[in-house]
Formats: structure tokens, C-alpha cells, sequence
């Protein structure tokens, strides 16, 4: 087990610099120059040659590919080409932000759907499992900015604006200068919308794989042997029943992550929040290359984690399943 | 999931037909698959029955279809046109004259739901057509020949499986530069059609694995058949139930990743009609003109309710056991 996880997790190197290095050499064929834009009107071609010298813009893209992974070793991210600001500080600005929405929306998405399915495996072609299945398939349906939009016009616009629309408040001690709003209420009314937008879907997911495997593992012979030798129904579906069905579901959230990190840029601009989604998209629209490599640097490093995290969940789930 | 995906018909023809005249064989076939109204049915037709019986996939169907018409005959169908602005009637709300009221720049909604329905249903479709095109190939060869060729091609696709699907889609969009017209549908096409093709190849790799282990593949061989005829005719046929099922619900992720680029502004750029960015421009104007948004969010949630209700209920027809 040590040597699988060791082995694992020198693994997750190569792959992340694969995707960093797959990540600058398509950032730099997109066309326009950021140089053109650092100069604004005061273009000229000779200040345009001087900047590029400045970034090392002017040598081979693998060169440079190097030198930036030469810094980085040593704990440089680089600095903004646009603003100069140092890349690793604006990343663990905006990364409380991006985390707690994640955590907290697989919280929402862990409470609606794990109750959800169960009903729906256990009175299976009754009322509540249609009602469970139905919303659900509703849910896989809908995009996330539109759950957004929906919460805005419940919840902001609606009953006299009691959540904000956009903005955010730090939770106490995450607050990254000395100049924001931090309080755990205004924390929790910014997060409350983002967090459903984004776990409905999830919730939605993870009832359906449930309830499948649920309905299967429930006429295991197992479980009928659990139920025969006298056990009460709780522990007959909570602790045999559930943990088992909860494995192939557990494979398909940590494929979610890819679409989850998608969802969160997604989000996080419907509600104007000052998180990586944010962060990453106005990189790569501006062609800012620095902070475009820390965010695909840290979003490929969450992936591949995550990925990992999912693999090891399987042997406490399943004690049969080893690693070697 | 691939040994549940194999047709009974095929299987239950190479025995027989292999074999016919040996008594004993056609006993032991005779137990393994009991007597019953399905045996004389192709698999297709049980296909078709199953999925006629149920009323949520029926219903899914209808939608899809109601919705390819509307996007074929939406120069008929929209009252106006969806992108002429009308500075006179800016902010209508919905009233006869614009049943789905009209923007700020005067456009009638309802013209531009309508025809929001080409692009997503022309990104949805076709980018999941070109992502079979190239991955059920990549996944054929790669799973019947192995060895290193496998090797290779799967390396390919796992290092696109390796990106978080967004990133990878979004740096695309930016590569190619969002266009509006018929060129900028189809580099939203190609984007989503790179993201998704590993899905394929793996999906067709791992049926093929199983495929080509079975005995009437070695009959073929047998029979002096060449590589790509068995390919064609035994191997590829035994894995379309679940490529067909994949490619439905394909979509309706396909349509939700071109509403998703076209909110974050790199989708079909305007005037293109575009169901996305329409509901991104209007939650500018939410406070006061809700229906703006609402309009453009229900077309996109309807068409891929519509994928998903006829995709599980493809499912389920073609293979009780495929999850």
C-alpha cells in the first residue's frame, strides 16, 4: 500500500508538467501578442522588442518553457505580464474562495443526493422514487449558470433581495490584504447561491449512479443473509448495503472534477466572485501566459490529486481491493 | 459492461451456424438460451419494442424531434428576424406582437430562441459525429491490433483525458478565435469534437478487447477472412449498443459545453443567435426584464432534457445492463 501510494504520487509530477507544458505551448499559439497589449497606444516596434526581451518572449518556445520551469522549482511562479503582479500570491488569494465553493457545493450535492437515492432504491416504483429519479433527471439537464440564474431571480431580485448577487465576503482569517468585508454570515450569504448552482448538478449525478447501484447491491445474496440473520434495516443499509454501492459512484465524481473545475469558472462569473475560475478565465482571455501557467499548473495539480484521493477511497470502501 | 452489451441474435447465429449438425451442441444451445418470443426477433427489433414501451423516452424522442424541425424551418417558423434591432421596441415585454418580448436592442426573443436552436443542436450533433468519426476508428484498431500501435494510440488519449475537460475547451476556443456565421459554429464544433473523442476510443478499445476473444471471431479468421472485413462486419456491430447509447447522451453534454463556452463569451460570437450567450448578455438587464434570460436558459434545459430522456431510455432498450 505505502509503496502503491509512493508510486502514485511520484506519478503525479510527470503528468502535471505534461499538462503545463501542453498548456504553454497552446497558450502560445493563440494568436495576438500580450506585448501588444502591455504597450497599449504607446506601441512602437522597438519598445515591442525590448518587452519581449524582458519576458524571454523572444526565444524558443521550449527555451522558455525551461526557464519558467527553472523558477518554479524554486518557488517563482513568475510575475503578471500585464499588471506585474506576482502569480503564486494572486493564486493563494483566490484559492480559499474557489475551495470553499467546491467543498461546500459536494456538501450540498453529498445531502440532497445521498438521502435521495435511497429512498429511491428502497420504495423503488413508488411515488417518492419517481419524484427522486424525475428531479433528478431534471437536474443532469440543466447548466449550472442557469440553476444561477434561477437563484438570482428567487433569491436576489425576489424576496426583496435577501441574498447578494454578486461580490464576496471573506470567512475570518482568509481574508488575503488588510481591506476586505470579512464576517461568517456575509460569508455565508455570498457562498449560499454559488454552492447550490454548482452541487444541484452533482446532487443530480450522484442520485442516479446511486439509486443504480443501490438497486443492485440490495438483492445481493449478501444482504439478504444481513437481513435474515436479524439485523435491524439502518445498519443492514448504511453499513453493508450503502458503503458497497458507493463505489462505482465514488469513480464517476472524480471524473466530475474535470467538469466541476469547468462549472466553478463558470460560477464564479455568473457571481462575479473573486476566485481561481475567475482568475483563469480573464488570464486566458487576455493572454496573460504567467498566470495562465499558474492556473493550469494548480488546476491540473487538484485534478491529478483529486484523481489519486478517488483511487484510495476504494480501499476503505472495499477492503478486498488492495494496491500493490 | 461490454459482455452485456452483446447482442443475442449474433451470438446465439455463430454457434448454430458453426456447428449446426452437431446433436449435442445444439441441446447444450438449446439450455443456454431458453425458449422465448424474443429469440425470433432481431436485436434491433427488441430494441425498438423495449424503447416503444416506454413513455419517458417516447417523450424524449418527440422533443428531439420537435426540435430538429424547428431548427430546419426556423426562417419559416420565427415571426422576425432574429437579429434586426428595432430601436422603437427596445424591453417589450411579452405581448402578442412579441410572445417572448424583446431585448435591448429591439430583437424579438421568440425569433432568437428559434433559431438558438441551430447552433446548439448543429454543435451537439456534429461534434459529437466527428468525435465518433475519429475516435471509434482510433478505438477499433487499437483494441483489435494492440501491442504497441494500442499503446500508442491510447497514450494520445489519455493526455487528453488528463486535462480538466473546461481548460482544455476554453484554450481551444481561444486558438481558434470565436467567429460569429457558420465558420464560428464549426471551430466550437472542432473543440468539443478534440475533448470528446478519447471517450470513444476508449469506450470502443474496451468492447473490442471482449469482442475479439470470442469464438466466432476466431471462426472468421478461420475462414480465411482479412483483418478489416472482420473489423466491419463481426467486431464493429457487436459494440454499437453502447456507442449509440454514448453518442445520445453525447450530445446532450455536448449542447451543455457549447451553452457553457457561449456564457463565457467563446462560443458563435453575435449576431448569431446563440442560446447561451443570450442568457449571459441579459442578466445585465435581470432586475427588471427577468424573462430575457429565462427564455434562452429553458431552450437550453428542454433540448437537453429531451437528449437525456431518449438516451436513458435508449439505454435501457438496448442494454438493461449498461450503466
Amino acid at each position: 500500500m505505502r509503496t502503491y501510494m509512493l508510486r502514485r504520487l511520484f506519478h503525479v509530477v510527470p503528468t502535471v508538467l505534461m499538462i503545463s507544458f501542453v498548456v504553454f505551448v497552446m497558450m502560445r499559439s493563440v494568436p495576438g501578442d500580450p506585448v501588444v497589449s502591455v504597450l497599449g497606444d504607446a506601441y512602437t516596434e522597438e519598445d515591442a522588442i525590448k518587452a519581449r526581451e524582458a519576458y524571454g518572449l523572444n526565444k524558443p518556445i521550449v527555451f522558455q518553457y525551461f526557464i519558467w520551469l527553472g523558477k518554479l522549482v524554486q518557488g517563482d511562479w513568475g510575475a503578471s505580464i500585464l499588471s506585474g503582479r506576482p502569480v503564486l500570491q494572486d493564486v493563494l488569494i483566490r484559492l480559499p474562495v474557489t475551495l470553499e465553493l467546491i467543498v461546500l457545493s459536494m456538501g450540498v450535492a453529498l445531502v440532497i443526493a445521498i438521502p435521495a437515492a435511497l429512498i429511491g432504491a428502497l420504495r423503488q416504483n413508488t411515488w417518492a422514487d419517481y419524484t427522486a429519479t424525475s428531479v433528478a433527471m431534471i437536474g443532469v439537464s440543466i447548466p449550472e449558470f442557469f440553476i444561477g440564474v434561477l437563484l438570482l431571480l428567487a433569491f436576489s431580485i425576489g424576496l426583496g433581495g435577501l441574498l447578494p448577487s454578486s461580490g464576496w465576503v471573506y470567512l475570518p482569517g482568509t481574508c488575503p490584504t488588510m481591506l476586505c468585508g470579512v464576517s461568517l454570515w456575509g460569508n455565508m450569504q455570498h457562498v449560499l447561491m454559488p454552492a447550490f448552482a454548482l452541487g444541484v448538478g452533482r446532487a443530480a449525478i450522484l442520485t442516479r449512479l446511486l439509486r443504480a447501484s443501490m438497486l443492485e447491491v440490495i438483492r445481493t445474496e449478501y444482504v439478504t443473509t444481513a437481513r435474515a440473520k436479524g439485523l435491524s434495516e439502518a445498519p443492514v443499509v448504511f453499513k453493508h448495503a450503502l458503503k458497497n454501492a458507493l463505489i462505482p459512484t465514488v469513480t464517476v465524481m472524480g471524473l466530475q472534477v474535470g467538469f466541476l473545475i469547468g462549472g466553478a469558472i463558470v460560477v464564479e462569473t455568473l457571481f462575479a466572485m473573486p476566485g481561481l475560475g475567475t482568475f483563469g478565465i480573464d488570464a486566458i482571455l487576455a493572454r496573460d501566459y504567467q498566470q495562465v501557467q499558474g492556473f493550469a499548473l494548480i488546476t491540473a495539480f487538484a485534478f491529478v490529486v483529486i484523481n489519486l484521493l478517488v483511487d484510495l477511497t476504494y480501499t476503505f470502501l472495499d477492503p478486498r481491493i488492495r494496491y500493490s | 459492461m461490454a459482455n452485456g452489451s452483446e447482442p443475442v441474435g449474433l451470438k446465439r447465429r455463430s454457434i448454430s451456424g458453426g456447428a449446426g449438425s452437431e446433436a449435442g451442441l445444439v441441446v447444450a444451445t438449446e439450455v443456454a438460451w431458453p425458449r422465448s418470443a424474443e429469440r425470433s426477433e432481431s436485436p434491433f427489433a427488441q430494441g425498438v419494442r423495449r424503447l416503444r414501451r416506454s413513455t419517458t423516452s417516447l417523450i424524449g424522442l418527440a422533443i428531439v424531434l420537435a426540435l430538429v424541425l424547428v431548427a430546419i424551418f426556423a426562417d419559416v417558423l420565427a415571426p422576425q428576424s432574429p437579429i434586426a434591432s428595432d430601436q422603437t421596441h427596445t424591453f417589450e415585454r411579452p405581448s402578442r406582437d412579441y410572445p417572448l418580448g424583446t431585448d435591448q436592442l429591439g430583437r424579438d426573443m421568440l425569433s432568437r430562441v428559434i433559431h438558438g436552436a441551430r447552433v446548439s443542436l448543429a454543435v451537439g450533433v456534429t461534434s459529437v459525429l466527428l468525435a465518433l468519426l475519429l475516435g471509434v476508428p482510433l478505438g477499433l484498431v487499437a483494441g483489435f491490433y494492440g501491442g504497441r500501435l494500442d499503446g500508442g494510440i491510447m497514450r494520445v488519449m489519455d493526455l487528453i483525458l488528463a486535462f480538466p475537460i473546461y481548460l482544455l475547451a476554453i484554450i481551444l476556443m481561444v486558438i481558434f478565435t470565436p467567429t460569429a456565421g457558420v465558420i464560428g459554429t464549426m471551430k466550437v464544433v472542432g473543440a468539443i469534437a478534440i475533448v470528446r473523442i478519447p471517450i470513444y476510443a476508449r469506450l470502443v478499445r474496451g468492447s473490442v478487447l471482449s469482442v475479439k476473444e470470442k469464438e466466432f471471431i476466431e471462426a472468421c479468421r478461420a475462414l480465411g477472412q482479412r483483418d478489416p472485413a472482420i473489423i466491419a462486419r463481426h467486431v464493429l456491430p457487436n459494440c454499437l449498443a453502447p456507442i449509440i447509447v454514448t453518442t445520445t447522451l453525447g450530445i446532450a453534454t455536448s449542447i451543455i459545453v457549447e451553452a457553457t463556452l457561449s456564457f463565457l463569451g467563446l462560443g458563435t460570437q453575435p449576431p448569431t443567435p446563440s442560446w447561451g450567450w443570450d442568457l449571459k448578455a441579459n442578466i445585465a438587464f435581470i432586475q427588471a426584464n427577468a424573462w430575457l434570460s429565462l427564455f434562452p436558459g429553458i431552450a437550453i434545459f428542454v433540448t437537453v432534457l429531451g437528449f437525456n430522456l431518449f438516451g436513458d431510455g435508449l439505454r435501457d432498450a438496448l442494454d438493461p445492463r449498461l450503466k
